[in-house]
């Protein structure tokens, strides 16, 4: 049997396609799609290669209106530097027992959620959870100035207006734009320890505090020598806090989870 | 001149005048013209078969439904593995055990505020709600894998994928933009014309059947020349769009030091977040010379792979390293998703004519094995170089049987 039997008898209900018969309305929608499909082509041409001269080609604004929302992308994955380091939080709480405050251990929030990723060949998104926090809260850290550093290792947790006392701190060094920045951030990373600490230490919580930290792996070089350490821990210090809770948020869907990675870790 | 003189002693009588000698000059610009005349009547009778064979091409028939199919039926199952990943975890993740990180309240996406978009955003901190949209979306892709009734189930997909996806943007990956942007662009294509439960559907409808039948057994609903021209372009801008996003990811690592000296895949190995395998991660890359080929066999692969396609035997070299690159990251790098995303629209560059000789043989080994003989429409082994042989088109195929196929 010949390959255009085959095919023929794999198309059967395919009529064998005439030349269509194009009258001008039909070819004038016709090249309308084409014209169309070539800016789009275009534009994500633009859009996708590294930063051009080329860009200039289309006036204003037009290319990234046409681009944002919908064909937002950014293919410099693990590139130019592919990430060499590991993010971590660290979370401990003052808790109140039979009326006096006690300082807990630390729980390695990172260490628990990972659980779920090592080993495993379809992980959850959950397990980068900490991760993510970590590292955005770890960027805004840095763009602080050294004084700005000195006043987040502070304690801000009394009374219900800690956060803007502890902006009007930062303000003081000038920084502007990083101070909004790590206002922002440390306000998702102090919610998210929150929930750390309710799931570990129950509703007695009254302050809570965090270490977000960066280690970088052993360099290539040294990766077959057995006596290679890991580089410094590089840490983001900031002193204890007052709790955050966003609206809506479940106290046990968060503990359920994170409760079962911090077995699992054997903390 | 000895030329012109041969040619007059061959003519007979009456012996025509011969031609008067022009200048040096005057010949020149004559021959001159005569030259660039023919040049501009070839260079259009070029532009009018390009015209007309690309009319042709779009107009005609559909391209790729197979390599089109199977992309939407690994789409479906990369939207089904992510939920299923996800699924015990998905409070935590994106519902109401995540509302710490604001995105409930004050979403940092785009698509949450977007109408259309919003719904999982609006239902985030409900269980009952959460969980009751996330099956549905679930039983949504299961459709679109088996493609039941496409033109409807997969723009609301689509609608239902990105409000979910969007949910928590922090924890996505490039693999979510690229699965949102190539499933935009399969509503205007003809994704379930082979291997759906459509195509079975529209096969039944007999040929007398009334319109209003047609209507509802699934078209067509719009005049061919018009779906031929869309899913046609639609192929074209993902095509496009897959070559872009690997040459650019080749010019962007080979910016970076560790990419340029060959070690770069040994770091995201050893961090916990794309390290999900120490062991082997650690085993990979003992020995330098495997961690180099491998980093700059991937760069080599992205950058060359739009070149690559255009003839079969670097197209089969591209297309097996490419997939095994995906297969690579899926694994090492712990992002199955992404990956299966990508080598879902990989195959939109197999050749129906492939995808067709591939099933044949499935179906005829599998008749032969349980009748002892082969089907009436047998593909035989041998009929692979025959298929080889006809290389056509590097994206598509004509659908056509091979003797209308107009060359």
């Amino acid at each position: 049997m010949t390959t255009s039997q085959n095919e023929a008898m794999a198309s059967t209900g395919d009529a064998p396609p005439e030349h269509s018969r194009l009258t001008t309305l039909k070819r004038v929608v016709i090249l309308l799609l084409v014209f169309f499909t070539a800016w789009h082509i275009f534009a994500s041409f633009l859009w996708i290669a590294p930063y051009s001269g080329l860009r200039q080609a289309v006036p204003g604004k037009m290319l990234e209106s046409y681009m944002i929302p919908m064909f937002g992308q950014s293919w410099s994955v693990f590139a130019p530097n592919p990430i060499n380091g590991d993010y971590r939080i660290q979370v401990r709480a003052v808790v109140v027992e039979d009326g006096t405050e006690i300082e807990t251990e630390w729980v390695d929030a990172t260490e628990a959620e990972v659980t779920m990723l090592t080993h495993n060949l379809f992980p959850p998104r959950a397990a980068a959870t900490s991760i993510q926090v970590a590292s955005n809260f770890k960027s805004a850290y840095d763009e602080l100035n050294d004084e700005q550093q000195d006043v987040v290792a502070l304690g801000y947790y009394e009374g219900d207006d800690w956060r803007d006392r502890m902006k009007t701190a930062l303000l003081a060094h000038g920084n502007e734009n990083a101070v909004m920045h790590y206002m922002e951030r440390s306000r998702i990373t102090g919610a998210y320890a929150t929930q750390v600490a309710y799931a570990m230490w129950g509703e007695s919580v009254k302050q809570v505090q965090y270490i977000v930290s960066r280690q970088n792996v052993i360099p290539f070089d040294e990766r077959n020598n057995p006596d290679a350490e890991r580089p410094a821990v590089q840490s983001a210090p900031t002193g204890w806090r007052g709790t955050i809770v966003e609206p809506g948020q479940s106290q046990e869907r968060f503990a359920e989870i994170f409760l079962a990675g911090v077995e699992e870790s054997g903390q | 001149m000895s030329i012109t003189r041969e040619k007059e002693q061959h003519q007979s009588t009456p012996a025509p005048r011969p031609p008067r000698r022009r200048s040096a000059v005057s010949a020149a610009a004559l021959a001159l013209g005569t030259l660039v005349a023919e040049l501009l009547r070839r260079i259009g009778a070029v532009a009018d078969r390009a015209i007309e064979y690309s009319e042709h091409w779009l107009v005609d028939a559909k391209h790729a439904r197979h390599g089109l199919a199977v992309t939407r039926i690994l789409l479906g199952l990369t939207a089904l593995g992510l939920l299923a990943a996800n699924f015990r975890t998905r409070y935590y993740a994106f519902g109401s055990g995540s509302a710490w990180n604001g995105q409930a309240a004050d979403p940092t996406s785009d698509f949450p505020n977007i109408w259309i978009f919003s719904g999982f955003n609006r239902i985030a901190t409900n269980d009952a709600a959460f969980t009751a949209a996330y099956l549905a979306l679930a039983a949504l892709a299961v459709l679109v894998v088996l493609g039941w009734r496409m033109k409807l189930v997969l723009p609301v997909f689509f609608i239902g994928w990105v409000s979910f996806i969007e949910m928590n943007p922090v924890l996505g990956d490039q693999g979510d933009n690229m699965f949102r942007i190539t499933v935009l662009s399969l509503l205007f294509a003809d994704t379930a014309g082979r291997w759906s439960l459509d195509a079975r559907r529209r096969a039944m409808i007999p040929a007398d059947a009334s319109p209003l039948r047609r209507f509802l057994r699934g078209g067509p609903y719009l005049p061919a020349w018009l779906t031929n021209t869309m899913h046609n372009l639609v192929l074209v801008a993902v095509a496009f769009h897959v070559c872009f996003v690997y040459a650019s990811g080749a010019l962007y690592k080979a910016g970076g030091v560790p990419w340029q000296q060959g070690y770069a895949i040994y770091n995201p190995l050893m961090t916990q977040h794309f390290g999900p395998w120490p062991e082997i991660g650690a085993f990979l890359t003992t020995w330098a010379p495997i961690v180099t080929i491998i980093s700059w066999t991937s760069i080599i692969l992205q950058m060359l792979f739009p070149v690559m396609l255009l003839k079969r035997p670097t197209r089969i070299i591209a297309l097996f390293g490419i997939c095994s690159f995906h297969i690579g990251i899926a694994i090492l790098l712990g992002l199955p998703w992404f990956s299966l995303a990508m080598i879902a629209i990989d195959a939109i560059f197999i050749r129906d004519v492939t995808w067709r000789y591939v099933t044949g043989r499935i179906r005829t080994s599998w008749h032969t094995a349980r009748y002892g003989r082969p089907p009436a429409d047998a593909v035989t082994d041998d009929s692979v170089s025959t298929a080889n042989q006809r290389d056509g088109s590097p994206v598509s195929e004509q659908e056509a049987p091979a003797e209308t196929m107009a060359r």
